[in-house]
């Protein structure tokens, strides 16, 4: 049997009549980090949202523990072990961390054990027991982006998707919160897919690299070879 | 590989709390002072035929309004379409008592099941729209059921209407006086009320408030995002079709341009949750007690002088809401209260 957690073969996904991604294949080997870099306007976001299910491919497979998850809706992803940090974090403002943190664990095979694995991730991200009571719309940057990655660890998942979470923190912070999820897809086992525009710090700590452009994946490798190629340093990384 | 972010520190023995009681027990003591004093009203305006006319429409608005917020204020649906399901209610108890002779309590259940079948079956494939676009859709189902209601004459009296005839006796939700119909309203409203608390506390709350904030996050934290939004919607048509029932009896004449009625139902019922406080489980209360008093004062005093007062009042005090209470009534005084205690 593939090692591979996620394949993803030919797909094409877009808005109405907008075709934003192309004939995208890659896979995820089970319990790595694969980065996928671009600038803006690249189609990350849409390629991640196709492989959370929140929009559905115009063409080709997605496919999860050798599963085809191409039409299955987001809401079930989330039980089959896939949870996803949207950009920005996207908390609920007007709900306490706690329930924050309470709603990632709403689909149904993740309720039990609720109050056990609120406790584990209270222990991953302490700052969020100290703020557990306070209205999420009142944290930092910072703490928001933790307490995101926190409610999608919430239902256990096996594979994690991290949209931009360097958006709207500042460099130092970054690198913290970069650091947390190497250090979590390390100690969970987790299998990561993470797009992000900081492509110097994203392959620091991914393991496979892909660089997509105009919605075409355009060069992929290991992460360590990417950040050596001469032409990705100077279209990228500004080097 | 670096290590776990140290700078993220917190007391070390700071607890985690339990995940809350959902059960709405905790809700009944307040709820039971409420009631309470709705009905000390009553009381106090014991023999004045004109104030407890107002409190009895004062109740059954705050009720719907109470129906609406389920789906509209926890949901954050803005439905302007609810006179539908309000219509229904009306209509069922009407066929049913006219022509089978029986008792409108008895047409409470199926009016509330059918409503809310139909609530549900016609916001299918309006929820997918979002924002302002699935509010003027619900506006858009008033008006095409209004015209289907003008063209099924024979089952709803068409423009002239039904009529329900005088039969005094609780077995046909029928008074002699007006204090007996605001007691009606009033237990009503109970129930709306206890609905409304006990959804706010559930699961079914949380996913609400949830797909209020962001469908696109709820939905990938795995809540099915349709099927809590006609859950919703589905209470809310049955609950609004059971005031429809109490309507009809309270006036016993019911045509299809009063009972679809865009403004006089449909938006009033949203405005009066906006103005006390869309989302909280008395706001609809407190916008009905200061709305639908005035309003009625006010066409009383004013309205054969200048007929439509009552509008550029409402109209003021919407415009206040939005300057001044962002959060309504119950929104603002509940930030008061929890800023005086130096809570978050």
């Amino acid at each position: 049997m593939s090692d591979d957690h996620l394949v993803i073969a030919g797909m094409g996904a877009g808005y109405g009549d907008v075709s934003v991604l192309h004939d995208i294949s890659f896979a995820v080997p089970r319990g790595k980090i694969v980065a996928v870099v671009g600038v803006n306007g690249a189609g990350k976001t849409t390629l991640l949202s196709a492989v959370a299910g929140l929009i559905v491919p115009t063409r080709g497979t997605v496919t999860l523990d050798g599963a085809d998850i191409t039409r299955t809706a987001a809401h079930r992803r989330t039980g089959l072990g896939l949870a996803m940090v949207p950009e920005g974090g996207r908390l609920f403002p007007f709900m306490s961390v706690r329930e924050n943190l309470e709603l990632g664990a709403y689909a149904p095979a993740s309720r039990s054990g609720l109050v056990e694995r609120m406790s584990e991730v209270m222990d991953m991200f302490p700052i969020l027991r100290d703020r557990q009571d306070q209205l999420a719309g009142r944290l930092s940057g910072g703490e928001r982006q933790m307490c995101a990655v926190a409610r999608a660890l919430m239902s256990r998942p096996q594979l994690l998707l991290l949209d931009e979470p360097s958006v709207g923190l500042s460099p130092l912070m970054t690198e913290k919160v970069l650091a947390t999820v190497t250090d979590l897809a390390a100690r969970e086992g987790l299998s990561v897919i993470i797009v992000e525009q900081r492509v110097t710090e994203v392959l620091a700590m991914a393991d496979i690299g892909h660089i997509l452009d105009h919605g075409r994946i355009v060069r992929s490798g290991l992460a360590a070879d990417l950040r050596k190629d001469r032409q990705v340093q100077e279209t990228y990384m500004g080097l | 590989m670096s290590n776990p972010d140290t700078s993220f520190r917190a007391p070390p023995d700071t607890p985690v709390a339990m995940p809350r009681v959902r059960s709405f027990v905790g809700e009944l003591p307040l709820l039971a002072f409420v009631l309470a004093a709705c009905a000390g009203l009553i009381v106090f305006f014991t023999g004045n035929s004109f104030a407890q006319n107002l409190l009895a429409t004062t109740f059954l608005f705050a009720a719907l309004s109470t129906s609406w917020n389920i789906i509209g204020g926890l949901g954050g649906q803005f439905s302007l379409g609810h006179s539908v399901f309000f219509a229904f209610g009306a209509y069922i108890a009407a066929r049913m008592h006219l022509d089978l002779g029986l008792s409108p309590w008895l047409a409470l259940l199926p009016a509330a099941l059918v409503a809310a079948a139909f609530a549900m079956l016609v916001s299918w494939p309006v929820f997918r729209l979002r924002g302002p676009f699935f509010a003027i859709a619900t506006m858009a189902m008033t008006e095409v059921v209004l015209a289907l209601a003008m063209y099924f004459s024979s089952i709803t009296g068409g423009a002239q209407g039904l009529s329900i005839p005088f039969k005094a006796g609780l077995h046909n939700m029928i008074f002699r006086d007006r204090m007996s119909y605001a007691i009606l309203m009033l237990c009503f409203l109970a129930v709306t009320l206890i609905v409304m608390a006990a959804v706010t506390r559930s699961r079914l709350g949380y996913q609400l408030r949830a797909v209020h904030d962001n469908e696109d996050t709820a939905e990938a934290a795995g809540i099915d995002v349709l099927r809590t939004k006609l859950v919703g919607m589905g209470i809310s048509a049955a609950l609004t079709a059971m005031g429809g029932v109490f309507f009809l009896m309270y006036v016993r004449v019911v045509d299809p341009p009063s009972l679809f009625s865009l403004f006089d139902i449909g938006v009033k019922i949203a405005l009066i949750a906006l103005i006390g406080g869309i989302g909280t489980i008395y706001g609809p209360l407190l916008g009905a007690l200061l709305v639908v008093p005035l309003e009625g004062m006010l066409r009383a005093e004013l309205g054969g002088m200048m007929p439509g007062s009552n509008l550029i009042v409402l109209g003021f005090i919407l415009v206040l809401t939005a300057m001044y209470l962002r959060k309504g009534i119950a929104g603002t005084g509940t930030d008061l209260f929890a800023r005086i205690r130096g809570g978050r």
